[in-house]
């Protein structure tokens, strides 16, 4: 009976130890997926090869590169508050938080409050050729046609339905778009063929991975006294808009 | 008919319902939460206790804007299922306490789809699935290309895994109380 009884003592501890072991595995997933110390994602050269050494990640938004005259910013270029934003025109979420950072624009961007800064961050291994071929179009668009052919090519790719996971016919709507923009059709063609935007692309995501991003949308939120806040995912308005309350009243 | 009735009679009573209700939404919570763990701990060094509260409702909205159909689908079950199994399993436990408990079979499974659940959940937003960040870690984390659904599928598994733990905990409760040969 008593030897029975000593059969019997590993299942009083096999759910206690079960439990330390999920324990443990929610702890390290948490853990590689929120200090920035997983992998580097993929960045494309332009070439739609990796490029050889991306940064590791350090998870420090402080590295966010500061904002200037080559960046494409849609609302007041010396607003208080600036929000970076690394995208990815391939990506379902990137396309959402478009909507929504068009919205926040609405709602701060006429009083000059809010600026929004879009910098380039193609994820080669989710989509293929298409994201980084999307990224390099929005870019000759801003050199053919300034400021505002960017915004109107990068608003009307989000903006089209058809758009995302990497299915998007791009044959038709990059010259359709590139028209909408008032831009020549062959100085834009000569552009995407160039390569000339594939370094600035590169530099965009490799600065993506040095602030932490490690997927997209990736965003950092830069408060008035300068503190950065991450922004991970496609975030809900209501969340955007308390982080920006948040940042003015740190001031 | 029979499993029905075991769960109608363990989730009658208000401490299973509560104690269900508790762990969905810290499961829930967590996997809504996940991807802003880093802006939560820089808001809170800095806001006032009110606006961090309205920060952290703010951002249940999230599983609207920032997980697929799909994936908020699968991470409400796990949520909604791991606290139908901790709280089953509480009562198995507790009814068997002067009996000899045998649960090795469900305890495994149920934690084998909670833990098959987290590599599934989290930020939906491209590329940024806890799995991704694992399969990393041991250098191959190129097979989520491979993968149909890119790392949902440790989702569904989790669903499965812990929709048949719950089963096979009604079914342990069903059985009569016996002792082995």
């Amino acid at each position: 009976m008593e030897e029975q009884i000593n059969s019997k003592q590993p299942n009083q501890f096999l759910i206690p130890v079960a439990i330390l072991i999920a324990g443990l595995f929610v702890a390290g997933a948490l853990y590689f997926s929120g200090t920035g110390s997983g992998p580097a994602p993929v960045v494309n050269n332009g070439n739609n090869q990796p490029v050889a050494q991306a940064p590791e990640p350090t998870g420090s938004t402080d590295a966010v590169r500061l904002v200037g005259e080559t960046d494409h910013i849609k609302g007041n270029p010396d607003a208080p508050i600036k929000i970076v934003e690394y995208s990815d025109f391939e990506c379902p979420f990137c396309k959402r938080f478009h909507d929504t950072m068009n919205e926040v624009m609405d709602k701060y961007g006429d009083s000059g409050e809010v600026a929004w800064v879009f910098r380039q961050f193609p994820l080669e291994q989710l989509h293929p050729v298409k994201a980084q071929l999307a990224a390099v179009a929005s870019e000759c668009a801003a050199e053919l046609g300034g400021n505002d052919a960017f915004w109107s090519f990068t608003d009307g790719y989000f903006a089209d339905p058809s758009t995302g996971n990497n299915r998007t016919n791009q044959d038709v709507l990059i010259p359709e778009l590139a028209a909408a923009a008032g831009l020549d059709s062959a100085q834009f063609s000569e552009c995407l063929e160039s390569g000339r935007h594939d370094e600035r692309i590169a530099a965009d995501s490799q600065n993506a991975i040095e602030t932490g991003g490690r997927g997209t949308p990736w965003s950092v939120m830069i408060g008035p006294d300068g503190t950065t806040y991450p922004i991970n995912g496609a975030q809900p308005l209501a969340a955007i808009e308390q982080l920006i309350s948040i940042a003015q009243n740190t001031q | 008919m029979k499993y029905a009735l075991v769960l109608l009679t363990v989730f009658k009573q208000p401490f299973y319902l509560l104690l269900t209700v508790l762990l969905s939404i810290v499961v829930f919570t967590v996997a809504v939460w996940l991807p802003s763990f880093q802006l939560i701990s820089i808001v809170s060094q800095t806001a006032s206790l009110s606006e961090l509260l309205s920060l952290l409702w703010s951002l249940y909205g999230a599983i609207g804007s920032n997980f697929s159909t799909t994936s908020a689908t699968y991470t409400i079950m796990i949520a909604v299922l791991f606290g139908m199994n901790a709280s089953l399993l509480t009562y198995y436990i507790r009814r068997m306490r002067t009996g000899s408990p045998n649960v090795k079979g469900v305890g495994v499974t149920g934690i084998g789809g909670l833990v098959s659940g987290v590599f599934g959940i989290g930020c939906a937003a491209c590329g940024t699935f806890i799995f991704t960040s694992v399969l990393a870690l041991f250098g191959v984390g190129g097979i989520l290309a491979y993968l149909p659904f890119g790392g949902e599928e440790f989702g569904f598994l989790g669903v499965a895994l812990l929709v048949y733990s719950v089963y096979s905990l009604t079914k342990k409760i069903t059985d009569p109380l016996v002792c082995p040969i």
